[in-house]
């Protein structure tokens, strides 16, 4: 039983990042229709400025802010410049166009920090060997139940986002009809533009937070991290950000389950082909998975 | 002056050009229809209006020159367009797209959400509904509320009969008349169905392959044997 509850705290712990970027997702994918398969790489770069930041002596929490806003420039830096010329003539070719960014954010980071031995990034929480708490025998550390909160404090900024403000619904109404979206006055570029700055500075914090855990920073930090929150957008559904705050916990959960209870047949390295799995199954089974809509119009 | 003031209008989409140079007017408290085949143009002319594709050619609305204005913006100044089929936001709840319509101003929106209920009873028995679950006439209705929310002096409005029911229709141009006639709303309404748009509309424009081909009176139109003959199967 002790060790049930340790799998599932860590797993919600790590789930709850693979959610922060996979939400991510979901705010690009609503918006613009598109995936971006640079997201983990954005946020990668973000969490080495957050570094760098720290390193000039700025505070760890403003450095995050600023690597956040960061994130926000870039994601809509990319959106208004890169990704809308190329939208409106090929949506095939954002699909290429994001993956070249991968590739090219990849090499950028390794050639401005690759030739430092890899740096350490200070946890945002006391991680001293005895800064941690027993609960049901499980040992939950502070740094875990801080990466939780934090994340899921986020989230529910966002959700408020969303659902309460005007531009919230500014958002919702041009993820459902841009042409409407438009007539009724809405300045849909600037939206556009904003969700993509939005997933950025999530990105900046999942990557940061991710960092903190890893301890070492790297351009291939956030990897395995984005093949996660992809099978976790795939599962929750591309169109349903509390879909993606479900299934990243449920497969931040399943990983440790199953890396735990299974260690020789799956184990560390057999994990992220289980998710790769996953990300195959849902495709088959349930396309929209498990929370997303198939779109309902009547005319 | 009259409140639009179209001219030498042309537009399309990429390389082919779909309209040829018309003129067109609506003024104050005028219902304007558009008539015409499949492939006239009509869509396309609306579009061109409210700027939602490239055009050349001159725009005046309410004396100012909008040919070069973007499409958000027009809402702001008053001209508000339910585009043909997909007027609604189907993802939002029926209140939320009523919000969106009066996105681009603010004040009194709660007490014009009810007034709009009270002209479309329907609709706020509905209120929390999706969109796009509301039947093709609701949502005609909600579209038409939708842009109303945001106080327009013309209202364009494309073919609003689409796949509707003929009571449904009916319905839908009963409420565009009573707007036109007690509040004095300017419409310009695209329509195939030409026998009943002849009788909600003052003025009428026959477009023919992007061009007008005939204007006049609805009652000109509608004596004319000719245009009786090729549009209104009679």
């Amino acid at each position: 039983m002790e060790r049930f509850f340790q799998y599932l705290f860590d797993g919600l712990s790590l789930g709850s990042i693979y959610a922060l970027l996979a939400l991510g997702l979901v705010v690009v994918f609503r918006g613009t229709g598109h995936l971006n398969f640079a997201q983990g790489e954005m946020a990668m770069i973000c969490t080495f400025v957050v570094w760098q930041f720290n390193d000039w002596g700025v505070p760890l929490v403003l450095s995050i802010i600023l690597g956040m806003i960061v994130g926000f420039a870039l994601g809509a830096g990319v959106e208004a410049t890169i990704i809308r010329g190329v939208a409106k003539k090929s949506q095939a070719g954002v699909f290429v166009v994001s993956i070249a960014l991968f590739l090219g954010l990849n090499s950028l980071a390794a050639m401005i920090w690759g030739s430092l031995p890899p740096e350490q990034l200070p946890g945002l929480f006391p991680d001293e060997p005895d800064d941690f708490q027993r609960i049901f025998g499980a040992v939950w550390r502070y740094e875990y139940i801080g990466v939780l909160a934090v994340a899921l404090v986020l989230m529910g900024l966002l959700f408020l986002l969303f659902a309460k403000t005007k531009f919230g619904l500014a958002m919702r109404a041009v993820a459902s009809n841009p042409e409407s979206a438009r007539l009724a006055g809405i300045p849909t570029g600037i939206v556009l533009a904003s969700s993509w700055g939005i997933a950025g500075a999530m990105g900046a914090l999942s990557g940061t937070l991710w960092g903190g855990i890893v301890g070492e920073l790297n351009a291939g930090l956030m990897f395995t991290v984005f093949i996660y929150a992809s099978a976790a957008a795939t599962l929750g559904g591309f169109d349903s950000p509390g879909g993606a705050v479900i299934a990243g916990l449920t497969i931040g959960v399943g990983e440790q389950f199953l890396a735990g209870y299974f260690p020789g047949w799956i184990g560390q390295e057999m994990k992220l082909s289980a998710a790769l799995l996953t990300i195959f199954v849902v495709l088959l089974v349930k396309p929209s998975g498990l929370f997303g809509s198939t779109k309902v119009e009547r005319v | 002056m009259s409140l639009l003031e179209v001219r030498a209008l042309s537009a399309g989409y990429g390389p082919v050009e779909v309209l040829h140079g018309i003129d067109l007017d609506v003024d104050h408290g005028e219902m304007v229809v558009i008539l015409g085949a499949n492939g006239a143009g009509k869509t396309t002319t609306m579009r061109a209006v409210s700027g939602m594709i490239g055009r050349s050619g001159s725009v005046t609305f309410d004396g100012v020159d909008i040919t070069r204005t973007n499409a958000e913006k027009l809402v702001g100044m008053g001209i508000a367009h339910v585009p043909q089929g997909r007027g609604t936001f189907p993802d939002l709840t029926v209140m939320d797209n009523l919000r969106v319509g009066a996105y681009a101003r603010s004040g009194g929106i709660a007490a014009d959400i009810d007034r709009w209920f009270a002209v479309f009873p329907r609709l706020a028995e509905r209120r929390d509904q999706r969109a796009g679950s509301l039947s093709g006439g609701e949502q005609q209705m909600l579209a038409i509320a939708r842009a109303l929310m945001s106080h327009p002096k013309l209202l364009l409005c494309d073919e609003p009969s689409l796949g509707l029911a003929p009571l449904i229709t009916q319905e839908v141009f009963e409420v565009l008349k009573k707007l036109n006639a007690d509040e004095g709303l300017s419409v310009l309404l695209v329509e195939q169905n030409a026998n009943l748009a002849l009788k909600v509309a003052q003025r009428v424009y026959l477009l023919e392959t992007g061009t007008v081909v005939a204007s006049g009176s609805a009652a000109q139109i509608a004596s004319d044997d000719a245009i009786r003959k090729a549009y209104l199967g009679a």
